[in-house]
């Protein structure tokens, strides 16, 4: 029976190859912008190389001090102190990372100018992160306490800054800002949509200009919080709170008096939320307004110019329904028919898109528009597809079907 | 004519339902776009006040070095100043032109308030990124012992606070209503992030020397300066400042940068929208044909009792345009809230350009999708159409 469908289906779209390219095409096109979509929030905030233990990671990214009476607040990263008194020392976490954000800076070969940015992190970095290295090894708490100026390098770094890129460079020096390091390691580098680990060069905080000394809770530092496992995040979070309300309030920082006192310790996609809100609940409404009327239209549009044709077109084969119907199919088995050729069709449209997404991420990644990006289709992206496939076949098929197939028999005959 | 249009269209309404939701969610899409553009485009003409060709900004930290950094700065701006290659400097805030930084105040004058973006750089930075002055004169130096701290503003600015007054020579006064200020001359543009910058009310702050906290700076170089030269330039900073760091900007790419930033998303959005639209114009064909080859019977009939060809093609447009023009009065509706609520605050004549360039835009790919259907129609034999019937 269902073969039958199909088969008929399949007549039908070759009847008529203009509409047949206009039905395909926006389902096509649906798709393809959807995928993408997926493909990117994916790249965003999934579990991605080098960040493979985000699901049992915690990011401590933001302190805010604030006074409710003087509505004055100030927000901002931390000093490497107050992360190595309250974060390093959780019981129940398996271990923590203190980290700069990235910062830019310069090197110079030759008449050539090189932009990178630098992170200054603990030894870590390199346990909570799997980075792939190329080269070398990362540096350990041994080259932290002897103060060694050391650097972990990126292997596009590497082809930028050594001439004969082919040779291995551990050992060799690089100079930034009128300072020497020795090369330790070569890894393969992080985009810089994570910016927690992105970076052109890594130092150890204990390398020059990293500020660690600062005292006070402010400075440039981040930490990254592993649990045990994912069933741990809670119990960690309530450990790392309850410390965190130990701090006396209210308190004094570089002159800047708060009476509430606020760190956050946040699985990714929270923390990522709530860098967007960060601008106050008005850009956050902004934000989803935007993306929600986006998305509607995206989808509503195509949805209903699908529609539109589906009803018009489906008119076409009233003499085919009053025969089947006269020789007595009742309209449950009509309604399936439709069902199953629109499902088809959107399943051709389906692939379509498939095979242009492939192609545009291919396009994407090669072009080089982020440094070391790798978006890819994987199964939760295509599972999603699918499912949006599937809805939009029943839209565009079941209205009309059911209107077709409610219709008397003799009007369908007449015509 | 067109009271019939009406009545047919309104007896079919509820076939003609999906037809109106589409041109009105088109309508509406494009309005979205047509604003995101008119609102860059009209900010992309107006002029954007400084020059940034061969000028590069220079920021420092002190890190961990607390010692003698105001001694320190002075040393490296005099050296960098003795540079042959070096045409001009001036120490600025962090928020050199085109930089992601951002500092805004709010001024008062009288009983006028206005929050401007702030900007301090000391008696240079005109000659520097060629600020050309409007009144008055960019202040000096020297300046710094008087009273009140010289300022320049720019048009925007004094259009604000003082209408038609001139603005030199008056006293501003901070939020909490101290006389802080003096203004000593106005400048016409300074659209600090780059052309796609709405024109935003700009004050400018008298640097002063001892000021350790804002140590940028931009440098005019000689054109043809290279990477080889900025090596050098570094070099001598660290070798003055171990321990800080610098980063060299060249005010060319950080504007490339501000441009992406903008750009990038208009794009993006215009790529989806010119799909949607192509959709939504092949699906308009379509149905147009699809309702035409179903009218066959009711146009051989009106040909043969003596519509000419035209009558009929316009008929069939006469059909289209009344019905994008329910959906544009719908979408019209919700199109005028956002001038009238102020959304986003953008002015009110962007807005009525994005209404009016998207309407004429529906119009537009109503009228092409319908033209050949409704060609066809009007060919349509009466003695075939009839025969058939």
């Amino acid at each position: 029976m269902l073969i039958n469908y199909i088969k008929i289906a399949w007549k039908v779209l070759l009847r008529h190859p203009f509409y047949t390219f206009i039905t395909l095409f926006g389902i096509s096109l649906t798709l393809t912008v959807l995928m993408l979509l997926t493909a990117f929030i994916d790249h965003l905030i999934g579990t991605h190389y080098p960040e493979t233990n985000r699901a049992r990671t915690l990011y401590v990214e933001r302190m805010v001090m604030s006074d409710p009476v003087a509505e004055s607040m100030m927000s901002g990263p931390m000093s490497f102190k107050f992360l190595n008194d309250y974060a390093k020392t959780l019981r129940t976490a398996e271990r923590a990372t203190i980290f700069s954000y990235f910062n830019g800076s310069n090197a110079y070969v030759g008449s050539n100018k090189i932009k990178l940015n630098i992170t200054f992190s603990d030894a870590d970095f390199w346990r909570v992160n799997a980075f792939n290295f190329i080269e070398g090894k990362p540096f350990n708490e041994q080259n932290i306490s002897n103060g060694d100026n050391v650097a972990v390098i990126t292997d596009q770094f590497k082809k930028q800054y050594f001439p004969d890129s082919d040779q291995p460079v551990v050992g060799k020096n690089v100079e930034i800002e009128n300072i020497n390091y020795k090369v330790i390691g070569v890894v393969k580098g992080s985009p810089i949509t994570r910016p927690f680990t992105h970076a052109d060069i890594y130092f150890p905080y204990t390398a020059p200009k990293s500020n660690y000394q600062s005292d006070g809770m402010r400075g440039n530092f981040n930490a990254m919080i592993l649990a045990k496992e994912e069933g741990d995040l809670r119990t960690v979070q309530s450990e790392f709170q309850s410390k965190i309300r130990k701090i006396p309030l209210p308190g004094k920082q570089g002159g800047f008096k708060y009476s509430v006192l606020e760190v956050r310790s946040d699985p990714y996609l929270e923390n990522f939320i709530m860098m967007i809100m960060n601008g106050g609940p008005g850009l956050k409404n902004i934000f989803y307004g935007v993306i929600g009327f986006i998305m509607f239209m995206v989808m509503g549009l195509p949805a209903v110019n699908l529609v539109n044709l589906n009803v018009g077109r489906i008119l076409e084969r009233s003499s085919e329904i009053g025969v089947r119907k006269a020789f007595g199919a009742p309209v449950k088995t009509l309604m399936w028919q439709f069902i199953v050729e629109n499902i088809f069709i959107t399943f051709i449209g389906g692939s379509i898109a498939l095979i242009f997404t492939i192609i545009l991420i291919w396009m994407i990644n090669k072009s080089g528009w982020i440094a070391y990006s790798d978006l890819t289709i994987n199964f939760q992206v295509f599972s999603v597809s699918v499912v949006v496939c599937l809805i939009f076949g029943l839209l565009s098929g079941v209205l009309p079907a059911l209107r077709m197939s409610k219709l008397s028999i003799i009007d369908a005959l007449k015509s | 004519m067109i009271r019939q249009l009406f009545k047919l269209i309104w007896n079919k309404k509820q076939t003609h339902a999906l037809l109106i939701i589409e041109i009105w969610a088109s309508f509406l899409v494009l309005f979205g776009l047509a604003s995101l553009i008119a609102y860059n485009v009209r900010n992309y003409i107006q002029p954007l006040g400084f020059e940034y060709e061969n000028v590069w900004a220079i920021s420092l930290n002190n890190n961990q070095d607390t010692l003698a950094v105001q001694e320190k700065v002075e040393t490296i701006f005099k050296q960098i100043k003795d540079f042959p290659e070096v045409e001009s400097l001036s120490r600025m805030s962090d928020s050199y032109p085109f930089s992601h930084s951002n500092n805004s105040r709010s001024v008062k004058y009288k009983n006028t308030s206005a929050q401007m973006l702030f900007v301090s750089a000391d008696e240079n930075l005109s000659k520097t990124i060629g600020i050309p002055l409007v009144e008055g004169k960019w202040y000096k130096n020297a300046d710094s012992v008087g009273k009140y701290r010289p300022v320049v503003i720019n048009k925007i600015a004094e259009k604000k606070l003082f209408e038609n007054e001139s603005a030199v020579g008056k006293i501003l006064s901070d939020y909490d209503g101290k006389a802080t200020w003096i203004i000593s001359g106005v400048i016409d543009y300074y659209k600090d992030k780059a052309e796609f910058m709405e024109n935003k009310p700009v004050m400018f702050e008298l640097l002063k020397s001892a000021d350790t906290w804002n140590k940028a700076m931009v440098i005019r170089v000689k054109p043809g300066t290279d990477a080889v030269f900025e090596a050098k330039l570094v070099k001598a900073i660290t070798s003055v400042a171990r321990g800080w760091s610098t980063e060299v900007v060249y005010l060319t790419d950080a504007r490339q940068k501000q441009h992406d930033i903008t750009l990038i998303p208009v794009l993006i959005f215009l790529v989806i929208c010119s799909f949607l639209l192509i959709n939504v114009a092949l699906g308009l064909f379509g149905i147009l044909n699809l309702n035409i080859a179903r009218r066959r019977g009711e146009i051989g009939l009106r040909r043969a009792i003596g519509a000419t060809e035209g009558m009929v093609t316009m008929h069939f447009l006469g059909e289209m345009w009344v019905l994008t023009t329910f959906s544009l009065i719908l979408g019209l509706l919700l199109a005028v809230q956002f001038p009238i609520l102020n959304v986003f605050n953008v002015a009110t004549d962007i807005y009525a350009a994005a209404i009016f360039s998207a309407t004429v835009i529906i119009y537009l790919i109503v009228t092409l999708c319908a033209w050949y259907p409704s060609r066809q129609a009007s060919r349509i034999h009466p003695a075939v159409a009839l025969h058939e019937e």
